[in-house]
């Protein structure tokens, strides 16, 4: 199994325990799979009597089958193809993604996703923010930077991928729609797993988190989910824009809020740089981990405590092996 | 240029005015620093340094040369500044030139004081060989491989390194010489001579976000200031050179806080950044 290099000065002794904590994560990784992954010009073992097709990342040179790109054979009946790592993100229908928006156009916004092309947000696809169900009108179309303008952090889902490529997404929820009060973190697509749950709230530290599977996430102070029917209601409507405004006002997060998201940003962080799943799970092992030890949330960052998750990670999976 | 939503912008600066920023540190916390030296083995010294996300590399290269007839008794030393595509697809073409140059200024101001060579961070009498006849010319090339923000402090910090990385060979020169002819020079391959950077100066630049400034700003935070005033500080405490970029101005009564603040950061980031580079050569010395 590769590990990409770690791009961190280390001491010898923290040299000497990453290295053992590698070695113990690779002798715990399946080893059905050990001999899959290549690099550029590996020969990929393929049965030359039985015929097989070439797919992505793979070239014949000399009668064997070369890999043209770093990651993971993979096949599929004839196919033989290479799964990279480390690229782009790699759309599927029913993601949930987190980006940016970076242009508003007609009936429609673009989204930066992390993908080949940029997402595209209609109108259409949105709920209306007062939560009825209509056709939507040129006023409506004026009124778009009222619900997005550029530069805002979207929360959708991948609805379609069209047949030139292009993707397109949907926000037919009270759950999506814009982000504020938070930050945004990218990681490689490649470290966000998809899974039932990519809405996370963790109610103990009061913070949302939402791993997008193109590799964005944000993790940012909780909001509550805002009942449509409430709108409707006029004299409700009116308190919701007071309490708005009001809220606006003291924009400061909380101290201790803070404090929890900017702990859960380095952990992110961590994980990221060591090249570990991300999910909640660890996420959330690695905040306690440095409550644990008491290392201050700047610190989180520098090299022992990578150190320290590394074997952390080992242990982990070691334990759950035995279970 | 890194886009910043409205409601991500409220939180960074909520950030800086609470004293925790976006990712856990105060407002006069440098990130984590790494030191490397020796990355270039045709250049005479260099280094690669990098804070946080940005990453540059500085790189010294030595030529024998002609002192000006103005100042016959000292060296020359020139700085250029590249900004890699690589760091930001905006710096490809022709896109990168002015902040390249800008920087360039920058540090050379800062590095080799006014025109007449007072108050110069490198010594360029220590660069002459014979008085109006030979000297060293230092070419000082730094590279932006990435930028996160707070690139001037990087690059300052990785020509200190690089020059603390430098060895200029021993030089003999021929004595008796005709007044107009160039003397014949005798370059030592085995005998080198380190070169003194104790009085190189380091830039600390504060970037004011908001109500309040801060050091070592990363992108997103650049995005938001108002203005940023880079100070160079050396050894000693004095102050070397004093630039100032953005639109807003200042209170004059803010700018000697700023000094005085900019002295402080600059005492312990010289002190760590010594003990990394000294750190950094023993390892090169080992490989």
């Amino acid at each position: 199994m590769m590990m990409r290099k770690i791009q961190l000065p280390f001491t010898q002794t923290q040299k000497v325990r990453y290295e053992r904590a590698i070695e113990r994560l690779q002798s715990l990784s399946s080893t059905v799979n050990s001999d899959a992954s290549v690099i550029v010009t590996d020969t990929i073992p393929v049965n030359h009597e039985d015929a097989f097709l070439k797919g992505h990342g793979t070239s014949e040179v000399d009668g064997e089958l070369l890999a043209t790109v770093c990651g993971v054979v993979e096949r599929v009946d004839k196919l033989v193809y290479v799964r990279t790592l480390r690229a782009r993100y790699k759309p599927e229908v029913g993601d949930i993604v987190v980006g940016r928006v970076i242009e508003v156009a007609q009936k429609r916004w673009r989204v930066e996703l992390n993908f080949t092309q940029d997402g595209v947000l209609m109108l259409s696809s949105m709920n209306m923010p007062d939560g009825s169900q209509r056709r939507r009108t040129s006023v409506d179309e004026l009124n778009m930077r009222n619900i997005f303008v550029e530069h805002d952090v979207v929360c959708a889902e991948v609805r379609s991928i069209q047949h030139d490529g292009s993707l397109q997404l949907h926000a037919r929820s009270q759950k999506y729609g814009k982000l504020e009060k938070g930050q945004l973190l990218k990681v490689d697509p490649y470290l966000v797993k998809r899974s039932k749950h990519h809405f996370h709230y963790i109610e103990s530290l009061g913070i949302d988190l939402i791993i997008g599977c193109n590799g964005f996430i944000w993790v940012g102070e909780h909001v509550e989910v805002r009942d449509p029917v409430m709108m409707i209601d006029g004299q409700k409507d009116d308190e919701m824009i007071s309490s708005s405004s009001s809220t606006k006002e003291q924009s400061h997060t909380p101290l201790e809020t803070r404090q929890n998201i900017c702990r859960i940003g380095n952990a992110i962080r961590v994980l990221s740089n060591l090249g570990f799943t991300v999910t909640v799970q660890v996420i959330t092992e690695t905040v306690n981990l440095s409550n644990s030890k008491n290392v201050d949330i700047h610190e989180m960052l520098c090299s022992e405590f990578h150190v320290l998750v590394a074997e952390n990670e080992a242990e982990r999976r070691r334990e759950k092996r035995k279970k | 240029m890194v886009a910043c939503s409205v409601g991500e912008q409220h939180f960074l600066k909520g950030g800086i005015a609470q004293e925790l920023r976006t990712d856990g540190r105060k407002r006069l916390t440098y990130r984590h620093t790494y030191v490397e030296t020796g990355v270039i083995p045709q250049a005479n010294g260099s280094a690669r340094v990098r804070i946080g996300g940005t990453d540059v590399i500085a790189s010294v290269k030595a030529e024998i040369g002609r002192p000006s007839s103005l100042q016959p008794d000292k060296g020359k030393v020139a700085v250029f500044i590249d900004c890699s595509p690589t760091a930001e697809p905006t710096f490809g073409g022709r896109g990168g030139e002015e902040l390249s140059s800008e920087l360039a200024l920058a540090l050379q101001r800062c590095l080799l004081g006014g025109k007449s060579g007072a108050g110069a961070g490198i010594n360029l009498s220590s660069l002459l060989i014979k008085e109006g006849r030979v000297c060293w010319d230092l070419y000082i090339d730094g590279l932006v491989i990435s930028s996160d923000g707070n690139l001037l402090d990087a690059l300052s910090a990785a020509i200190k390194a690089a020059l603390t990385n430098t060895a200029l060979p021993k030089v003999q020169v021929s004595a008796e010489v005709a007044d107009d002819e160039q003397p014949e020079i005798d370059i030592s391959d085995e005998e080198y001579q380190q070169f003194d950077t104790s009085s190189v100066p380091i830039i600390v630049t504060l970037t004011k976000v908001g109500e309040h400034y801060i050091v070592d700003a990363t992108e997103e935070e650049e995005s938001q200031m108002s203005l940023a005033v880079s100070i160079s500080v050396n050894r000693a405490g004095h102050i070397c050179g004093l630039t100032k970029r953005g639109g807003s101005g200042l209170d004059q009564s803010v700018i000697l806080d700023m000094i005085s603040v900019a002295k402080h950061v600059s005492e312990t980031l010289m002190n760590k950044l010594d003990s990394k580079i000294s750190a950094a050569e023993a390892c090169e010395d080992e490989s």
